[in-house]
């Protein structure tokens, strides 16, 4: 009766010299789930994300991905199975317009290779840009398409960047602290944005520092503190648990004594 | 309908390009009177094409190359060598360098495509002093600081291109050929593809395209255009040395784009022709001519420093000029 699982990884380690930064963490991520991942600062979050998309290799573990041990994949080829990411620090292509920024995605996905360019490839490209107006009129930013992505305002940016990663058309979206730096509305917009994404029926994995929005929307929320896993249920369970009030709480006071 | 119309004004464009190299120029060129001009707008369409080469890897691909002039020698030594040795014509001799400086600049471009910045742009230094030094060295097979002398002229297909008035029909036609191969990559998606890895390749990376791949194809294609630029040099010039492909040159090319606007076009063209014509114009005023040509680019830089016909400007005008319906109500994007 479950859904098929899209993402399992097993017994995942990455040290930085003697910090294990992700230590022994296990998950499943299926078809169709809208999952949080949250952490204190430096819980390792943002480590395990790149240990799943390719961009550091892991000390030990494995990770699968609809069916397939991706481990020792480079990036581009994690991503053209399916599984798109946002980066924590917004990273945007300043001096390209909002539309090619954003066409990239579609390109990296569908191929637009030096023969394309030299010969033509009008059909590819009409299919590329297709999927381009498509994110952007899901971000709502199809109305500055021509503007330089550097002339946004930061919660544009943070739109351009997540209909950057839906033009690769994913079967897995991961977003990283997609929340850092909005005010409340904004994050309240970007809630419901999110949600809509999961109601069309996208799967979507949520690391966020702040348990608010996930606590609001995620299913399931699983808990890194110091590179562990120590919790993984339905948002009401999970914050019930003491041990994840602990690992809270632990920080929240030395970030009063801070 | 609309898509017709666009599509003949295109044409047309190309059309009025053309004759402006192959007809308004040359009569203006003409008009001037002797060999002496249309010698300069040789030397002018031989940098337009290594410009607009090195602005595909620097300008779009965000690849600081120190060395082009390196692989402009390789392009113009073996187009030396082989009609000089094996009597290949241009036709032949064309390609051959294009074909040589490609394969030399994949090779040894290889290693350093995962260097970044400063590194892979000291690395290609290293690459364009190479080069130099083994056919200053090398003197049984490049005949060292002696040069190659007597290179045939170009002839096309029985088309006698000897002088310097064919010669400059030669230089337009491969000068056009680059500009047209550039275009066709920069201003399509794989253009989007090599600006997205100047900007952020690890991003690029995560969209799923191949950096080291995407930046050893750009390489490739402008060391095979910069290597077709030196075949046209070695028939129109009949002599070259080890002098011509050196350091200097490398940062001549370099300053063309930046002053033209890194990453444009038009702008590789402009800065290419201004950085050649203007020393020439300015033989009046003699000594002072290239300190003239310094305050040119310096105040060029201290004002327009994004080049005289910036990026974002030149793309939006050929994406305009390409009538693609880029805009809301055909959603088809841009070529
Ligand atoms: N490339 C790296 N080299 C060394 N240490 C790192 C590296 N990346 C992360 N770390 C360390 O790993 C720990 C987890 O960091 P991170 O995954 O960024 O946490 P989070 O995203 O949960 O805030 C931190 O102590 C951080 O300093
Ligand atoms: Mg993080």
């Amino acid at each position: 009766m479950t859904a098929e699982t899209l993402l399992e990884v097993t017994a995942l380690s990455r040290a930085f010299g003697g910090l294990r930064a992700v230590d022994d963490v296990s998950a499943q991520i299926r078809k169709g789930e809208l999952v949080g991942l949250i952490g204190p600062n430096g819980a390792g979050k943002t480590t395990l994300f790149n240990l799943i998309s390719g961009f550091t290799p892991p000390s030990s573990g494995t990770v699968v991905f609809r069916g397939r041990t991706i481990n020792g994949l480079k990036p581009h080829q994690v991503s053209r199975l399916g599984m798109a990411r946002t980066f924590q620090n917004l990273r945007i292509f300043p001096n390209m317009t909002v539309f090619d920024n954003v066409s990239v995605g579609a390109v990296g996905a569908l191929g637009y290779g030096l023969r394309h360019g030299f010969f033509g490839g009008r059909a590819r490209a009409e299919e590329i840009s297709a999927r381009t107006w498509a994110a952007l009129e899901r971000v709502g930013l199809a109305g500055v398409a021509g503007e330089l992505a550097a002339n946004l305002s930061y919660g544009k940016r943070k739109y351009l960047e997540i209909a950057r990663a839906l033009a690769t058309d994913p079967v897995l979206l991961i977003l990283d602290e997609p929340a850092a730096g909005l005010n409340d509305t904004e994050t309240a917009e970007l809630a419901r944005f999110i949600k809509g994404l999961h109601a069309e029926g996208g799967t979507i994995l949520l690391v966020e520092h702040d348990m608010g929005l996930v606590m609001s929307i995620c299913e399931r929320v699983m808990v890194l503190a110091s590179g562990a896993k120590i919790a993984d249920a339905a948002p009401a369970a999970v914050q019930a648990d003491p041990a994840v009030l602990e690992a809270y709480l632990g920080i929240a006071d030395d970030e009063e004594v801070a | 309908m609309v898509a017709n119309a666009s599509r003949v004004s295109v044409a047309a464009r190309w059309l009025g390009l053309a004759a402006l190299l192959f007809g308004l120029i040359p009569a203006l060129l003409a008009a001037i009177g002797g060999g002496y001009p249309f010698q300069v707008a040789i030397t002018a369409l031989i940098f337009v094409t290594l410009a607009v080469s090195l602005n595909l890897v620097t300008g779009t691909a965000g690849l600081l190359s120190l060395g082009h002039a390196g692989f402009f020698g390789v392009g113009a030594y073996a187009a030396a060598l082989a009609s000089t040795k094996l009597g290949w014509p241009f036709p032949l001799t064309l390609p051959l360098a294009a074909v040589a400086a490609a394969v030399v600049g994949v090779l040894v471009a290889l290693p350093t495509m995962r260097l970044i910045s400063i590194y892979f742009a000291v690395a290609t230094l290293g690459i364009g002093e190479m080069i130099h030094v083994a056919l200053l060295n090398w003197v049984s097979f490049t005949r060292g600081p002696m040069g190659i002398r007597a290179i045939p002229p170009i002839e096309v297909l029985g088309l006698d291109l000897s002088g310097v008035v064919g010669g400059y029909y030669a230089a337009a036609a491969v000068a056009a050929a680059g500009i047209f191969a550039v275009h066709r990559l920069t201003h399509s998606y794989y253009g989007n593809a090599l600006r997205s890895l100047r900007e952020d390749d690890q991003c690029a990376a995560a969209m799923g395209l191949n950096p080291v791949r995407l930046k050893i194809e750009a390489f490739g294609v402008s060391c095979a255009i910069a290597g077709a630029a030196g075949a046209v040099y070695a028939h129109t010039a009949s002599f070259i040395s080890p002098d011509s492909f050196r350091f200097e040159e490398s940062i001549l090319i370099l300053a063309m784009i930046v002053v033209g606007g890194l990453g444009s076009l038009p702008g590789a063209v402009v800065g290419a022709v201004l950085l050649i014509v203007l020393p020439e114009a300015l033989r009046g005023i003699g000594d002072f001519r290239m300190i003239a040509v310094g305050v040119f680019m310096f105040l060029s830089i201290l004002f327009q420093p994004k080049g005289l016909l910036g990026e974002a400007s030149a793309i939006a005008l050929f994406r305009r000029q390409l009538g693609a319906a880029w805009r809301g109500d055909i959603q088809a994007g841009w070529k």
